[in-house]
């Protein structure tokens, strides 16, 4: 069994203009000791998908309209607030995007470090202390135990992720959900991070999670990818298949999109941009939600009138769309063209 | 190529001598960084900023002669002798004498100490129940904070003197501690407002979800995570609100609302003096400068507190 199952998770957020279906159905399952990297644009769904996990939106405005959480065979829908608390930081732990603002400013490094084994571990001070300037070492700060006095303030963007992981991992969460990790930082940092990261996985013994838009960082960290485009996901299989055999027109316009120094057959010219913006999640297509920028949309089948299936086309990889690469008409393509 | 080995060694040597000569200048130097805590930060800087350190010694010297005076002085405070009534000021008596001959100069120590007295006693009343009220409506939100927020805004119309005089009334006598209470009960509203404000904006910030998902209670996150970052606002506070209760009190006090007699506080002896400020104005004036002594070094080393203690503005 999976350590974490989320399956047909549904969450709304409710405005005056109506309920923004900001996650649409969303399954998913992270095996023990896998990375899971979920990728899409700006306001796909990935956040809000991590944040329903942990229990961690304000509802209202948010709403868990369906879906089941089971993280090592727990429903987790269904705890209390206070049971929830219990979980996070000791099973499920979490990092954010922005590690300058992540960390409080009128607070000792060595207090945020203890305060998650305070919290959910019976230990003395002194013993978490030590604990402390241990992970500090084991995310490579140098000088551990002096360091654990500073504030903030005295630690570079890099360092203060640093020690957000080290937080995490203080009570040997059996999940790490790593939102846009790397993001806020220098691109020297961000290869350093996930390198970190992966191998910190490997010592912990964790499953992860790591949610970016970053087709580069996913590439770099996950064994299983998940494509997200409007609250749903579109395309899901093993890192390697995703890059070399994608089948979403969404995936593969996206990997279009990136710019390629090596390999086989590096393109050349310009990179191409996918047309359109994706849709207002208030009122989002009826049929499939990325037909109104699919280039092989409306060619004589059914996928402008019903929603396609999450298929599995190959073992393992799946994808929601009436045009798989691998299914795809000569002609077709030709006409879209 | 060829090298002569002995020369290698040599070479290697010296590398080595090198490379731990700057390493250990590196850990010198990471171990001169480290012992900058906040609080030593905090004191450089206050220091380092003459008009808050001015303002401090001011400070401890007006709260020295408060305290240490009632000691020293050989008169008794609260003796009369006509036959020395209006002394003006000289070196037996420095402050001069009143117009029942007593001593100015023990009197305004000991009216000192029940102004200041009352002013701190007062101030921390306000910043208690102005932090614990505005903290719990912002960090609760809703309709909790909504009701508040009215209850408050109904309160803010009461007048502050005017209730503080009715408070006193109900009492029925004048003390210390009622004085406190009478000061406090219509001025905590603003630091209450101010402090909501503060939470409601740090509430949101990344820090406090990190907090959630690490699974902080919220009584942690309230106390630990929120309100040591309101302390900056809340010292500016404490010394905002002193001048403003001791102010409070001198006028009552000139009033003659204030602490009964021959107990003295600053604003008494002001009244006492203001009959006769034409023909002795030293006995108006010497209160009256205390005061305002008081109120001005109070501003001057809250300003200093504010830029010195928020880490926030520390640099690196």
């Amino acid at each position: 069994m999976a350590l974490l199952d989320v399956e047909d998770l549904r969450t709304y957020f409710g405005t005056r203009r109506g309920d923004v279906h900001a996650v649409d159905g969303v399954s998913f399952s992270v095996e023990k000791g896998r990375t899971l990297g979920i990728v899409g644009e700006s306001g796909c769904g990935k956040s809000v998908t991590a944040l329903s996990i942990m229990g961690l939106l304000p509802m209202p405005p948010a709403r868990r309209v369906s879906g089941t959480i089971r993280f090592d065979g727990r429903e987790l829908s269904t705890l209390s607030e206070r049971e929830l608390e219990d979980v996070r930081g000791r099973q499920i732990a979490m990092i954010f995007q922005d590690p300058m603002t992540s960390l409080n400013p009128t607070l000792t490094i060595g207090t945020q470090l203890t305060e998650t084994m305070l919290r959910h571990l019976d230990v003395s001070k002194d013993a978490a202390r030590k604990r402390a300037a241990e992970l500090l070492e084991e995310v490579h700060i140098p000088n551990a135990r002096q360091r654990l006095d500073d504030y903030p303030h005295r630690y570079s963007g890099g360092m203060r992720q640093r020690v957000m992981i080290a937080i995490a991992l203080s009570c040997n969460p059996r999940l790490l959900i790593a939102d846009e990790p790397t993001t806020a930082l220098d691109v020297t940092v961000q290869a350093g991070i996930l390198d970190l990261l992966d191998e910190l996985r490997e010592q912990h013994d964790m499953a992860m999670i790591i949610i970016t838009h970053d087709m580069g960082v996913v590439a770099e960290a996950a064994d299983d990818i998940a494509v997200m485009y409007a609250g749903q996901i579109v395309e899901q299989a093993p890192a390697e298949e995703l890059f070399y055999r994608p089948e979403h027109p969404y995936t593969e316009a996206l990997l279009g999109a990136l710019p390629q120094l090596e390999g086989e057959n590096v393109r050349e010219g310009r990179l191409t941009a996918i047309p359109g913006r994706p849709p207002d999640l208030v009122d989002p297509p009826e049929a499939c939600r990325f037909a109104p920028r699919c280039p092989y949309a409306g060619l004589g089948d059914y996928c402008t009138v019903e929603p396609p299936e999450l298929r599995e086309l190959r073992p393992g990889h799946w994808a929601r769309t009436a045009h798989p690469v691998s299914e795809r008409d000569e002609a077709i393509v030709e006409t879209a063209r | 190529m060829a090298t002569n080995p002995q020369e290698e060694e040599v070479r290697e040597a010296a590398i080595t001598r090198e490379s731990e000569a700057a390493e250990r200048m590196r850990y010198e130097a990471g171990a001169a960084v480290r012992q900058t805590s906040l609080w030593r930060d905090a004191v450089r800087r206050f220091s380092a900023n003459k008009a808050a350190l001015a303002a401090m010694v001011a400070f401890v010297l007006l709260a020295l002669y408060c305290l240490i005076v009632p000691f020293v002085d050989p008169y008794d405070p609260n003796a009369v002798d006509f036959s020395q009534a209006y002394l003006t000021p000289s070196v037996h008596h420095f402050f001069g004498t009143d117009q029942f001959g007593r001593d100015l100069f023990v009197r305004t120590a000991l009216g000192g100490r029940i102004s200041i007295g009352i002013g701190f006693a007062g101030t921390f009343a306000i910043m208690l129940i102005g932090i614990l009220y505005g903290s719990i409506s912002g960090f609760v939100g809703g309709w909790l904070d909504n009701g508040m927020m009215r209850l408050l805004d109904a309160l803010y119309g009461l007048p502050y003197l005017p209730f503080a005089i009715i408070t006193l009334a109900i009492f029925g006598t004048v003390n210390f501690w009622t004085m406190v209470i009478a000061l406090t009960i219509a001025s905590w509203f603003t630091t209450a407002r101010v402090i909501r404000g503060q939470i409601i904006s740090l509430k949101e910030n990344d820090y406090v979800r990190a907090a959630r998902a690490i699974g902080a209670r919220w009584n942690r996150i309230l106390f630990r995570h929120l309100l040591p970052n309101t302390l900056g606002l809340v010292i500016v506070f404490v010394f905002l609100e002193l001048p403003g209760v001791v102010l409070g009190e001198a006028f009552l006090s000139f009033l003659g609302l204030g602490i009964n007699p021959p107990q003295a506080s600053w604003g008494s002896l002001a009244q006492d003096g203001y009959s006769q400020y034409l023909s002795h104005p030293y006995i108006i004036v010497i209160p009256s400068v205390a005061i305002a002594w008081l109120i001005l070094s109070a501003f001057f080393v809250a300003d200093g507190l504010r830029d010195a203690l928020d880490p926030r503005t520390a640099e690196v």
